[in-house]
């Protein structure tokens, strides 16, 4: 009797098993691999999908579609009407937004499905295309990977020699919603072929406000104490004499091993000031002017006044915008509490208006293998 | 009284129950609840729920001193008659029997959400019931071992929460005592609950070996479901902006997003399908309590058949309301404010009361 109790509980139990019905094969799936999100001509949203295509009797491993849908969810229904299997969005590797996306400051907001549905990976890259998406999304020559994959490694080793953010979805959700700083995103254009330009700088609500190029990038990174693997820049050092500016012979090369900034920060005459020490160990990889012209000394004092001025440059440029993609809203907060927490709202403004003291302390290591 | 005497837990497997009981779904939301309610000083607040629950924690134990070999309710039994014995063992029964019927409803509700979106509730918990009804309806001994084998299996999960620190903003947690002493005392209201799950101690005293031990021994728990505490929530409060983190419904969870492998993503449901086991430590001993107040409140020795009407009530009542986290949520809020008064008020009073009574008792002998 207690046995086939038993059993009979064990066939009932086999029976509202539930997990085994809905598989799913791989060739059955449409994993999108990018989604692009961008306005037509007469600012209607347009969503692009790409995905892989699995499966016999297919020649190009891949497929975009277009869309015009209202939201990314709705655009889910619309590619379902196109492709061959069931889109699924758990493996977007990038997000390509366009650049007249994000010049209207109230886009943040279609990307909510993205953190309320679970599914979404959050590693996703989210990328500025400046000008069309589409063209990007076309864009497939023969003799490179394929785009997903290109675009993310492209994004990736330039984030790891310091002159592109990863931009995460994740990270856009933490810069959008800190009052403290404002977001900043990797930017990729095509002209003939498909190229990171630099860092699209958001404002605190999204909105596009200052785009840095590569060298910028890479000292606004150097600010942030962000120095991934390596950190090479060129910069000229002495006024450029040479013949027709041919060859610049006042370049100079280094690798920074070390970079270390240290931000103080302070409020005076109802201002916030700020103290940024940036000091770095580098090492000299390139010189195309003689060593007579410059000794140690002199070169250091150079190289240290030459990135100063960039500094100095580059948060003028971000001063005049009213963005702060450094960050510095958090070293506010952390030491200027009660000052921070009136202007928290319009931090932007705040920093517009502070003082900013730049240093920069240099220390040659060395001078590479060849004497001169 | 030597009925307790044939299954006995040990000083490690004493430790572990407790701390087993107190960490559970709970963790899942803490550090959004804090951060609503003290910002990123809510850390400071653990520490000050710490405190309050070890407090409560050692006089639960000098309580039960004063009768070693019974439970709470052979206490209340031997210094005031059956009656009252029977009533507290009621109360138990209803108290337990909520708690942890709340507690396993949400570890469903949360299973639900995050890894088995299409499955009915109803057939989750009614697999989980029968692992359940498997553990609970042996001995505590058996509970205990059970308690340690999870403690050991799922510790190593909280070396995934080093890669969120890697990108962690220490800044974030200065200055501390932003706001005042105010909010984070309104938030050491939410982490006394948190801290909840000791009271379980009014039971499993006289299966201790060694009783000697038995206030070291929780404080032990305490420290380490603190530690638990902490380092989850300053992982959190690091990793997210402070004017970001509560817009996480359980950024416990969220955290795990980021931790990809090559050959793993979505680690949160790998993380969630092992925390099913960390919940169980909250729910077996729960439902064990209810049980064994139960038989004690019938009279019977054996609590087995206990367990069966126990797991399938809770089965009705899923199949018959409908069950949402918000009005899971709800029903907590509600028992929490007994559980405060059966927690800290009832054993505060009734140690009084004892030392006073063996004070005059021995006063009168003399």
């Amino acid at each position: 009797m207690k046995r086939w109790f038993h059993v009979t509980l064990l066939i009932f139990f086999i029976v509202i098993l539930s997990s085994c019905s809905g598989k799913a094969p791989l060739e059955d799936l449409t994993l999108a691999f990018i989604i692009g999100i961008d306005l037509d001509d007469e600012n209607n949203l347009v969503f692009y999908e790409l995905n892989p295509v699995f499966g016999e009797g297919t020649k190009v491993g891949i497929e975009t579609y277009k869309v015009k849908a209202k939201t990314i969810r709705d655009s889910r229904r619309l590619f379902d009407a196109l492709t061959t299997g069931e889109v699924t969005a758990g493996k977007i590797q990038v997000l390509l937004v366009g650049k007249r996306v994000l010049q209207h400051g109230d886009w943040f907001p279609i990307l909510d499905t993205v953190y309320r549905n679970p599914t979404f990976s959050m590693s996703t890259r989210v990328v500025t295309v400046d000008g069309p998406v589409s063209e990007v999304i076309s864009h497939h020559p023969t003799e490179k990977p394929q785009l997903s994959l290109h675009l993310k490694s492209l994004i990736d080793k330039n984030y790891d020699r310091t002159r592109a953010v990863k931009g995460t979805l994740q990270e856009l959700h933490r810069e959008i919603y800190e009052k403290g700083m404002t977001p900043f995103i990797s930017e990729v254009k095509r002209e003939k072929d498909l190229e990171l330009s630099g860092i699209s700088l958001l404002d605190n609500k999204g909105k596009y406000a200052q785009f840095l190029n590569v060298p910028e990038a890479t000292l606004l990174l150097m600010l942030q104490n962000k120095k991934r693997r390596e950190v090479t820049m060129t910069i000229p050092v002495l006024p450029n004499d040479g013949e027709k500016n041919i060859f610049h012979k006042n370049m100079i090369s280094f690798a920074a091993s070390k970079v270390k900034t240290k931000i103080k920060s302070g409020y005076k005459h109802n201002k916030f000031y700020f103290d940024i020490k940036v000091k770095m160990t580098i090492n000299i990889v390139e010189r195309l002017f003689p060593e007579e012209r410059l000794n140690k000394e002199q070169l250091t004092k150079e190289v240290e006044n030459e990135l100063k001025d960039e500094i100095n440059d580059l948060l003028k440029k971000i001063q005049k915008k009213k963005v702060d993609p450094i960050g510095l809203g958090l070293y506010a907060r952390a030491y200027q509490y009660p000052h921070y927490k009136k202007v928290e709202n319009n931090w932007g403004e705040a920093f517009a208006e502070s003082d900013v003291n730049v240093s920069v302390k240099i220390d040659i290591n060395s001078n590479g293998a060849v004497e001169q | 009284m030597i009925k307790y005497a044939k299954n006995q837990i040990t000083f490690m497997q004493y430790i572990f129950l407790i701390h087993g009981v107190q960490v559970g779904v709970g963790l899942l939301t803490l550090p959004r609840e804090l951060a609503e309610k003290a910002g990123t000083d809510g850390w400071i607040a653990l520490i000050l729920g710490w405190l309050f629950s070890t407090l409560g924690s050692l006089i639960i134990i000098q309580v039960m001193k004063k009768y070693p070999n019974g439970t709470i309710i052979d206490l209340l039994t031997h210094f005031f008659g059956k009656w009252v014995g029977k009533i507290a063992a009621f109360i138990f029964v209803l108290y337990f029997a909520f708690l942890g019927s709340i507690v396993f409803v949400r570890e469903g509700l949360f299973i639900q959400f995050w890894v088995l979106p299409q499955t009915n509730l109803f057939i989750l918990l009614l697999l989980l019931s029968i692992p359940s009804y498997l553990i609970v309806r042996n001995n505590i001994t058996i509970l205990g071992r059970y308690a340690e084998l999870v403690f050991f299996m799922t510790t190593w999960v909280l070396f995934f929460y080093s890669t969120p620190l890697k990108e962690a903003h220490w800044l974030h947690l200065l200055p501390f005592i932003k706001g005042g002493w105010e909010p984070i005392l309104a938030a050491a209201k939410t982490t006394t609950f948190s801290f909840l799950g000791f009271e379980i101690a009014f039971f499993l005293y006289p299966f201790l070996q060694k009783k000697q031990k038995a206030s070291i021994g929780i404080v032990i728990a305490n420290i380490l479901t603190l530690a638990v505490f902490l380092i989850v929530t300053i992982v959190a409060f690091t990793f997210y902006s402070p004017d970001e983190i509560t817009q996480y419904k359980e950024p416990t969870i969220n955290l795990l997003k980021i931790v990809e492998f090559r050959f793993l993503e979505r680690l949160e449901i790998v993380f969630l399908s092992l925390y099913i086991f960390v919940i169980s430590t909250t729910v077996l001993p729960l439902f064990f309590s209810t049980v064994l107040s139960a038989s004690q409140l019938f009279g019977k020795q054996d609590h087995s058949k206990y367990v069966v009407w126990l797991l399938l009530l809770n089965l009705v009542y899923v199949l018959l309301l409908p069950q949402s986290l918000g009005g899971n949520r709800q029903l907590q809020k509600e028992i929490e404010s007994i559980s405060l008064i059966l927690v800290y008020v009832f054993p505060i009073c009734l140690w009084v009361y004892l030392w006073l009574y063996t004070c005059l008792k021995r006063r009168v002998l003399k």
